[in-house]
């Protein structure tokens, strides 16, 4: 494989961590309430900025300060679902986009209210610049992060949902809430539980946004939170693995979208994800790995 | 044990129960029989809090000299924790989870580990055919046995009491015998059973008393016996000329 | 039915009340134009402009019940296509080289370039609603904000006719007072024709449940792409008089802000209700005006979107059917056409799972 590839390859995982990390919350919260949370990316904003936050504040090590912006993030979810969702559960699906879109809109004027539209820098420890030699190509130490990282968040997330008590409610709410209810099961907790897990992994993946880009700002999560619903849905929406799957998809065909054609297509990438978001939803309604047929097409 | 006095019920816009009276005694079985739309499975969902009434009271005496709760106070995920269990029509089995975790599921708000996994042994002891099939998902079963693995879900959180909403509903004749003959043994083993039927035939040979339901309120109650000779009941719902 | 003579008499007073309406806006607009300066008049375009957009998306959204969010997309098309045609001839070499002759050497006044505007964003509903319009609910939503940005990147990489990302400034004024009212008006009028007729009846069907619809002989495709390319028309017909208001257009002129702004006009003024969508978007844009000198005192940007978001997923709350619900105030309809729509508004809940 030419070195060129195997960096676009790289490259590609990096940005698939990412997207799988901030779709998963997506599939999470449409798996149990059916609720498309356009709010969801703006929590990758609320990510970057505590991290920050936090790196200036308190200078903890990287590890805490990632603990801490899951935290945040997670409290950030549950807060969002308590204030604006919950009075709406049982209307129509669109009333609750409608209300995402408004949240959405919230976060990202509070934070160009109180943190300024202008953009701020963001930066890793040197030592996270160094770049490894991977045959012809190389991988930095935060594209190795950033993916370690997310698969130990992703196995672990797998072993919440698939072996513990708590996943078993999560997963029997979303397959049917008022029988859920019948078994004892508080099912506001575990929709709660989806946010809140949901919203940690985007928020997390703020860190690594900001920490790879360098810049960040209060209309960040836009943009990757749009995408990530693209990601949801090429997996299939409703579906964590197709979460997963579809973030690692859609990371490497932008990239080699980028890569392998001609430079002057390169600024088409966009159009070109939300071609395939359009594509994909006529084409294969439930994504691949999604289940029932719902009101898609 | 159960005492429902004077419930009325709204869906939507329509009344459904209208002044419903009630009453089921510690180890009995009793029937709830009626036509389509009667309300017998939204009696169902009150009692087990999935709806709450407009007007009327739901007593509820746990076994054992407790005192009696007012559950149309009470969320119907804390109504499990009193002993009612409600097994709902149609199964509703959780499809994509496998049959170990739906009976694990029927558990869920006990702690009591060592008990739990006895209770799992007694399941797969009654349906054997669930014990061979635990790591399937649930959704890969039959018809007879989803309603075995929901019995057996209700079972497993140890109820004094069990609602069930039309075991026989869409099941072969075999099966539907099958689930029949555990109904009684379940209820010879301690636990009382209202039942909600359309097969009033089959209801009122395993039940001791039963109700008849008619467009919201009760029109007629005795022992299943006297129902079962009663010339209403048998025309209209046992069919009898 | 009724007796001729009846029915002339139910049709006379919305007739009436109308051509009230519409002499008050004349008055109005003849007292703004002595009255105001150039920038409180921009103002009032504005707000006219909003009130166009909210009636015109209330098609789609309101009465056919599809959730789309691509009206700015279709002002992007429709100002664009306008500009092209409306720049001065004397600068166009040097801001879009690699236009062909035969429109460099055009310079159109404003009614061709409205309606080629129009036209254009209609030919583009047509060809993206016919895939697009077969996803529902918010799918349909996303799927219009992706051809927001579909757009977006379109223009900035067709820079030899759009100056990319740059965009165009020095267009010639053109809009004025009048142009946005009369527009306004039309709008507001022919979507309250659609409404009250067999076209809006089948749109309404189908809002409220689609197979239904189809059982009584209604052709959902056809009726939603009606809705959605009417829509598009005045959405590019907007576009066009926002262009030549504010002499600039770049690819970020007409953003997914505007969408959700549109959105907010509706929901809260009444997703169905023309009134409703008029007053709210009148109210909302008076509502921004007044808060843009606080923000700017007191450097607090963002919030009239703040307050606007709040006040949306309030009603959504407290009253999910908006201000007016699907109804239309009662002087503007005949007797008896009131419950009708009423009817139709409450039967709707249970059915909507997954629409407006």
């Amino acid at each position: 494989m030419s070195g060129y590839l195997t960096q676009q390859l790289i490259n590609g995982l990096t940005l698939g961590s990412m997207y799988a990390l901030v779709a998963i919350g997506f599939s999470m919260i449409y798996g149990i309430i059916r609720l498309i949370n356009f709010a969801h990316g703006d929590i990758v904003m609320i990510g970057a900025f505590v991290t920050v936050g936090l790196v200036t504040a308190t200078g903890l090590p990287w590890p805490l300060i990632a603990l801490g912006v899951m935290i945040t993030g997670a409290l950030a979810g549950i807060t969002i679902d308590t204030v604006a969702f919950r009075p709406l559960r049982g209307a129509p699906q669109v009333t609750g986009f409608i209300t995402s879109l408004a949240v959405s809109v919230l976060l990202q004027n509070l934070g160009i209210l109180l943190l300024t539209a202008q953009p701020r820098n963001f930066h890793f420890p040197e030592v996270m610049r160094q770049r490894l030699p991977v045959g012809q190509a190389t991988l930095s130490i935060i594209d190795l992060s950033i993916v370690i990282t997310a698969l130990v968040l992703m196995a672990a997330l797998v072993f919440l949902v698939k072996r513990t008590r708590l996943g078993m409610a999560m997963r029997a709410t979303a397959e049917n809430p008022q029988v859920a209810r019948l078994m004892g099961i508080n099912i506001n907790r575990a929709i709660l539980a989806a946010f809140a897990i949901g919203s940690a992994l985007a928020a997390v993946s703020g860190l690594m946004w900001g920490g790879k880009y360098g810049q960040i700002d209060p209309l960040l999560g836009f943009l990757p939170g749009l995408k990530a619903f693209v990601a949801a849905v090429i997996g299939g929406v409703g579906s964590i693995p197709g979460a997963m799957l579809g973030g690692y998809l859609l990371g490497l065909a932008e990239v080699l979208f980028v890569g392998l054609l001609p430079a002057e297509y390169s600024s088409y990438r966009d159009a070109f994800v939300f071609g395939l978001l359009i594509v994909v939803l006529l084409v294969l309604p439930n994504g691949l790995l999604g289940r029932s047929v719902e009101e898609r097409a | 044990m159960l005492e429902v006095v004077g419930l009325q019920v709204e869906r939507g816009r329509t009344h459904v129960l209208k002044g419903l009276d009630l009453a089921v005694g510690a180890g009995e079985i009793v029937a709830l029989i009626g036509g389509n739309g009667a309300g017998k499975t939204t009696t169902l969902m009150t009692l087990s809090g999935l709806i709450k009434p407009r007007a009327g009271e739901i007593r509820y005496t746990p076994p054992g000299g407790r005192t009696a709760v007012d559950l149309t106070r009470i969320a119907a995920e804390t109504i499990v924790r009193q002993g009612i269990v409600h097994c709902p029509e149609g199964r509703q089995i959780f499809t994509s989870l496998s049959v170990a975790e739906n009976l694990r599921i029927g558990a869920y708000l006990r702690s009591d580990r060592a008990q739990v996994a006895a209770d799992l042994a007694r399941v797969y002891g009654i349906f054997p055919i669930l014990a061979e099939r635990r790591q399937l998902p649930a959704g890969n079963l039959s018809g007879g046995e989803q309603m075995m693995l929901a019995l057996g879900r209700a079972l497993m959180a140890r109820p004094q009491l069990m609602l069930l909403d039309e075991p026989s509903l869409g099941l072969a004749p075999q099966a539907v015998d099958q689930i029949f003959e555990t109904l009684a043994a379940i209820n010879r083993e301690g636990t009382t059973l209202l039942l909600v039927e359309q097969n009033a035939s089959m209801a009122l040979e395993l039940a001791n008393r039963a109700y008849v339901l008619e467009t919201g309120s009760i029109a007629l109650s005795g022992s299943a016996r006297q129902l079962a000779d009663d010339p209403e009941v048998r025309r209209a719902y046992l069919g009898v000329a | 039915m009724a007796a001729p003579d009846e029915r002339k008499r139910r049709l006379s007073r919305p007739a009436l009340a109308g051509g009230a309406l519409l002499a008050v806006g004349m008055l109005a607009v003849a007292v703004m134009t002595h009255s105001l300066n150039d920038y409180l008049l921009t103002l009032a375009c504005f707000a006219g402009l909003h009130v166009m957009l909210a009636a015109s998306l209330q098609l789609t959204n309101g009465f056919t019940g599809l959730f789309s969010l691509g009206h700015p997309g279709f002002m992007m098309v429709g100002g664009y296509l306008a500009a092209v045609f409306t720049y001065p001839v004397r600068r166009k070499s040097y801001m879009m080289p690699e236009l062909p002759d035969f429109i460099a050497t055009q310079q159109w006044d404003l009614p061709p370039a409205l309606l080629l505007g129009g036209v254009g964003a209609a030919l583009m509903a047509l060809v993206v609603g016919f895939p697009v319009l077969r996803l529902r609910g918010h799918y349909l939503a996303v799927a219009t904000l992706g051809f927001i940005i579909v757009v977006r990147v379109l223009i900035n990489n067709m820079d030899g006719y759009t100056r990319g990302g740059l965009g165009l400034n020095g267009l010639p004024l053109l809009t004025n007072l009048w142009w946005v009212f009369g527009w306004t008006a039309l709008t507001v009028f022919i979507c309250w024709r659609i409404k009250h007729s067999s076209l809006g009846r089948a749109m309404m069907a189908i809002r409220e449940n689609e197979m239904a619809a189809q059982c009584m002989g209604i052709r959902p495709v056809r009726t939603k792409l009606t809705a959605f390319v009417i829509g598009a028309f005045f959405a590019g017909v907007a576009g066009v008089l926002w262009t030549h208001l504010v002499t600039v257009i770049t690819p970020g002129s007409f953003s997914i802000m505007l969408a959700f702004t549109l959105v907010a006009m509706l929901v809260i003024g009444g997703t169905g209700s023309l009134a409703g969508a008029v007053i709210a978007a009148l109210g909302l844009s008076l509502l921004a005006e007044v808060l843009k000198p606080l923000e700017q005192t007191f450097d607090a940007y963002g919030l009239s979107q703040i307050l606007i978001a709040l006040g949306l997923i309030l009603v959504l709350i407290f009253r999910p059917k908006g201000f007016f619900g699907s109804r239309e105030p009662s002087l503007l309809t005949g007797p008896g056409t009131q419950e009708r729509y009423e009817t139709v508004a409450q039967t709707g809940r249970p059915s909507q799972q997954g629409r407006t």
